[in-house]
């Protein structure tokens, strides 16, 4: 019997493939932290997890697998997630970057699914282009909380699956020049968002849900473009109206002939790949070794007075 | 050296149509692939953009071979490494299931073609692919010199995620 027996259903080698897969979750705030949980119960193998912050006394509302006795030891959000994965996958391939992802590109590449809970509409522009150059799959979750007035909120947020070729968080109406506009005017003069744990949870399972349909083959029909909204105060998430007019839309942001590095040039990569199969200048200026069984044969052909 | 190619659904589909498609006189049908690269110490990563079907004229009449592809076919590929400066692979299709195999004569005329590639997109690594009906094989040259190494796996991007590996 197999721990994961209960979710056999997910297709006869579910197992096998969450175990073999690699999550690339960027920012491990409240929504980050809630899918690193559940993607370790599944039975995620790899995880490249990338935030630049440390637990701080305001995350602690919310920042699953966070201790209030992390605060005075500054644990970085890397390292928790680490923490919360190494505690529910056995021998998991973790890689944690306490950095921005601009610095993490390399390793995020490979990744077979890209997942951004971070704040900034400039920020999910640039991590969704990336994805989409290395044909990864880009789940996007964000929520926020909007004053009605007269201390009425509106708790809102969104799940947006952004697959290479299909729309994409711009084709959503998410983002705008404006909004990017927007933020930038206001750099440097925004304080802490409100952010609660439970919408945060939300989103995340709702994230979560999305990515075992892309690693398993539980559901046939799953669509290639998802666009969910939630609604806080009802406590509904319902599929936006741009989800059915956008479904057969080719995406015109995001261009195949995009896909790539720009300056990737092949004599460039066999010069690198050759330079390490050569031996390093140390390596060749040593005597070369003795052949043992040369050594050897020497040593008994003298014995037999074969040789002198 | 690991070399992964990766390749939209909606594509992988849109080629197998097109290859399925009957032609005046061939017995099978073949197109060119072009891709952009990246990569990450010894990973390479192949990322399809867009196929172009060899137009019906320029087959020749071959009967030893499925599809004989002419000069011109040949040229227009060439052209399009060239201007757009892609990586170019050759595709057809063996109809069944699992993992195909290049055939004897597929990896003699790939010898012929694939290194003129080099001459004029050598910053780009080119090749060929055969499909069947659910998964892919294909070689990748790093250089005009030396024949191709297969391509160890392959990712069909859409939803579930499909990958497989062919070396």
């Amino acid at each position: 019997m197999s721990r994961f027996d209960r979710q056999s259903f997910l297709g006869p080698d579910s197992e096998s493939r969450l175990r073999e897969a690699t999550l690339g979750l960027v920012g491990l705030g409240g929504g980050g932290s809630h899918i690193v949980q559940q993607t370790g119960h599944l039975g995620v193998g790899g995880f490249i997890v990338v935030d630049p912050d440390h637990l701080t006394d305001t995350n602690t509302n919310r920042l699953i697998g966070g201790t209030l006795a992390d605060l005075p030891l500054a644990t970085s959000k890397v390292t928790i997630a680490e923490r919360l994965l190494r505690g529910l996958v056995e021998d998991p391939r973790v890689i944690k970057r306490v950095d921005t992802w601009h610095n993490v590109t390399a390793e995020l590449k490979l990744c077979d699914i890209i997942v951004g809970a971070v704040d900034s509409f400039n920020e999910r522009e640039q991590l969704e282009r990336f994805a989409r150059r290395h044909l990864i799959p880009y789940i996007d979750i964000g929520m926020d909380v909007h004053e009605l007035g007269n201390k009425q909120y509106l708790i809102g947020g969104q799940v947006i699956l952004s697959m290479p070729g299909c729309p994409c968080l711009r084709c959503c109406g998410l983002i705008t020049d404006e909004s990017l506009e927007e933020e930038a005017g206001r750099y440097g003069a925004a304080g802490g968002r409100p952010q609660v744990v439970w919408p945060n949870g939300v989103l995340a399972s709702t994230a979560v849900g999305l990515i075992v349909q892309l690693l398993t083959p539980w559901f046939k029909d799953s669509p290639e473009f998802v666009y969910l909204d939630y609604d806080g105060n009802r406590g509904t998430v319902t599929p936006n109206d741009r989800m059915k007019l956008l479904r057969h839309k080719v995406c015109p942001h995001h261009p195949a002939r995009e896909t790539g590095d720009p300056l990737f040039d092949v004599r460039d990569f066999n010069r690198l790949r050759f330079a390490k199969l050569q031996p390093t200048d140390e390596l060749a200026a040593r005597p070369p070794l003795a052949n043992s069984w040369r050594t050897r044969w020497v040593a008994i052909a003298r014995r037999l007075g074969l040789t002198r | 050296m690991t070399t992964r190619f990766k390749i939209t659904r909606r594509l992988l589909r849109a080629i197998r149509q097109d290859l399925e498609r009957p032609h005046p006189f061939a017995y099978e049908r073949v197109g060119f692939l072009s891709a952009g690269l990246s990569s990450t110490d010894s990973n390479l990563l192949v990322l399809a953009r867009e196929y172009r079907p060899v137009a019906d004229d320029d087959y020749l009449h071959d009967s030893s071979v499925g599809a004989m592809m002419g000069p011109e076919a040949i040229r227009k590929a060439l052209q399009w490494a060239m201007a757009e400066r892609v990586a170019i692979f050759h595709v057809h299709a063996h109809h069944g299931r699992g993992q195909p195999g290049f055939s004897g004569v597929d990896l003699r005329e790939q010898a012929k073609f694939v290194p003129n590639f080099f001459q004029i997109a050598p910053q780009w690594p080119h090749g060929a692919l055969v499909l069947s009906d659910d998964s892919c094989f294909g070689h990748i040259w790093l250089d005009g010199s030396k024949p191709g190494d297969a391509i160890t796996g392959f990712v069909e991007v859409g939803a579930p995620l499909a990958t497989w590996s062919a070396a």
